[in-house]
């Protein structure tokens, strides 16, 4: 309860020095907008709906890309964590890859996938699938062979030794890869709607910045951080909180 | 090839001890042994060369049976129990289970290990009910399956908890159940014992035997303890190291269930031990320094524990 308090007057008092800031009319409103100018845009936003359908309309787009790069990134994380020719040809591909900043391959998704929702899930996917991808060869990799080789006498083949054995003791290692996963595809996303102007809260934040509205760019920010938050706690936290429980790594 | 060492010569036991100590271990009677192992040999290469781990051991043991391995450590007991479960191959030789040749992992010997391998993200029951998932059982059967398997470890109290709240004990226990679920021909036992305390290893040894003389399994059992062997096994083999070959075969026809400190598995016990003096003399000699005494502390110990018995005239 405590710390809740604390983390309450910690944003007032952010919030008022804001307004503070905003009333000393050092720089002019389309700069730096007022807390209730930002606040008053929010509402009318979802009021007229405008962020209602850029936020389903970004949802849907990284609910696809991700929902892929987890695919392809287990599928991956499962190759090179398994199979010593993949660990030694495509291992070497995904770690150099890994240092290629997302936006990179903006140029290339314009090439093949032109202005349009596939560039941009196509971003989505590329932020997305490394980490998925080494974290899941990570946690391959430190599977105990003892449990294979256990599930093994019990009869445990071919793909059922991977869904019953394999996967499940990686997990805590691919949940964490998740997890970093969603914020780069999250971040992803937004790059790329911002870039690529087709509808989306990055479309917003941009129509915001035409407009010199900057309370609606500061408004769509909050948005984006919150669904942020929202998605990490709701699920990540809750995920790992449950696999640190069961697997016995905390106490209580 | 087996030897059994008669008690008869050593103190006076209950008669029935005594009885068919002398009889061959195993008859054909045109009934498949349960396990066969023949010429089977293994090394592996290491950087001072070949090691011979295992050089053509050959045995068969017969339904029902509850055969022990002991040697020191480092004489391929496990590697040879790693073939017979087939998560390992053998250089030379067949290993047969009934009259089929081994060849991979199977469902009809499954392994039990010194670690219980439960696994962490499943539950008690889940764990048991592991192996009947694969098989395919639907899931009231395969709940109703684990928990009578559960019920004869009894833990069906423990049903729902995560495997780290148990005790290293209560694990082994629920590996025990979890390979007695799938029903195989054989299980194998690989030091399942020998990281638990002693007063836990003391109850676990007759909850086995319990267990043994219920369901009637064939259970090939690894370790390096003789006392544990005694305690357990219709019949002890036990095995030289470097290279590993069968040293000798002990019968062990004391009734059951038996108890670890019980002055006739005591008894038993030493006499294997002297037995197996040279061969624990030689790996000491690799392990120890060269100016230790291994000879007189042996001497010691061995005489000391004579000396506590009933007869002491060994």
């Amino acid at each position: 309860m405590y710390s809740i308090f604390k983390r309450a007057v910690f944003f007032i008092l952010l919030i008022g020095f804001w307004e503070l800031l905003f009333r000393c009319g050092i720089w002019p409103e389309y700069v730096l907008p007022s807390p209730v100018s930002v606040y008053k845009t929010l509402i009318r936003g979802f009021q007229d709906q405008t962020f209602i359908i850029g936020i389903a309309i970004s949802m849907k787009r990284i609910a696809i890309g991700y929902g892929i790069s987890i695919v392809i990134g287990i599928f991956l994380g499962l190759l090179i964590g398994r199979v010593r020719v993949f660990e030694e040809t495509l291992g070497s591909l995904i770690s150099g890859l890994q240092t290629l900043p997302t936006i990179c391959w903006l140029p290339l998704a314009l090439l093949w996938f032109g202005l349009n929702d596939r560039a941009i899930i196509f971003l989505v996917i590329m932020g997305a699938v490394l980490s998925i991808t080494v974290a899941t060869d990570v946690g391959v990799k430190s599977v105990p062979p003892l449990y294979i080789r256990a599930a093994k006498t019990m009869g445990a083949r071919g793909w059922k030794l991977y869904l019953e054995v394999i996967i499940p003791a990686a997990l805590p290692h691919i949940i964490t890869g998740m997890k970093q996963g969603w914020s780069f595809a999250w971040r992803s996303l937004m790059a790329g709607e911002l870039l690529i102007v087709c509808l989306g809260l990055g479309h917003l934040m941009m129509i915001g910045r035409e407009l010199n509205d900057m309370s609606q760019v500061i408004a769509v920010m909050i948005v984006i951080v919150i669904i942020g938050i929202l998605v990490d706690r709701l699920f990540f936290v809750k995920m790992e909180k449950r696999i640190r429980e069961r697997w016995g790594l905390v106490k209580g | 090839m087996s030897e059994g060492v008669g008690i008869e010569n050593s103190i006076d036991l209950d008669q029935a001890k005594v009885d068919s100590e002398l009889q061959p271990s195993h008859k054909a009677d045109g009934v498949w042994p349960k396990l066969r192992i023949q010429h089977v040999s293994k090394s592996f290469q290491s950087k001072n060369g070949k090691v011979y781990v295992l050089e053509d051991i050959n045995f068969e043991i017969q339904q029902g049976e509850f055969v022990c391995i002991v040697g020191p450590s480092g004489c391929g007991k496990t590697t040879l129990l790693n073939i017979v479960a087939g998560l390992e191959k053998a250089d030379a030789g067949e290993v047969w289970a009934n009259d089929y040749k081994i060849n991979g992992a199977g469902t009809d010997r499954v392994v039990i290990f010194q670690e219980a391998a439960l696994f962490p993200w499943l539950n008690v029951i889940k764990n048991v009910e592991f192996g009947l998932k694969l098989k395919g059982i639907n899931g009231s059967k395969r709940r109703s399956t684990a928990l009578e398997y559960l019920k004869m470890v009894h833990l069906t109290k423990f049903q729902n908890a995560h495997v780290h709240e148990l005790s290293g004990g209560m694990k082994q226990r629920v590996a025990i159940a979890r390979a007695l679920a799938m029903n195989p021909e054989m299980l194998l036992m690989d030091e399942p014992f020998s990281a638990l305390d002693a007063q836990t290893r003391w109850i676990l040894h007759f909850e086995l035997q319990n267990i043994w003389l219920k369901t009637k399994k064939t259970i090939l059992f690894v370790t390096h303890n003789i006392r544990e062997a005694v305690c357990l096994a219709d019949r002890i083999i036990i095995l030289s190291s470097s290279p590993g070959r069968i040293k000798k075969e002990f019968l062990v026809n004391l009734p059951r269930p038996r108890d670890d400190n019980d002055v006739n598995v005591a008894e038993y016990s030493t006499r294997i031990m002297k037995e197996l003096k040279a061969e624990i003399d030689k790996v000491m000699k690799c392990e120890m320094d060269a100016d230790s005494c291994v000879e007189c502390d042996i001497k010691c110990t061995t005489e000391g524990v004579a000396k506590t018995d009933m007869g002491g005239g060994i």
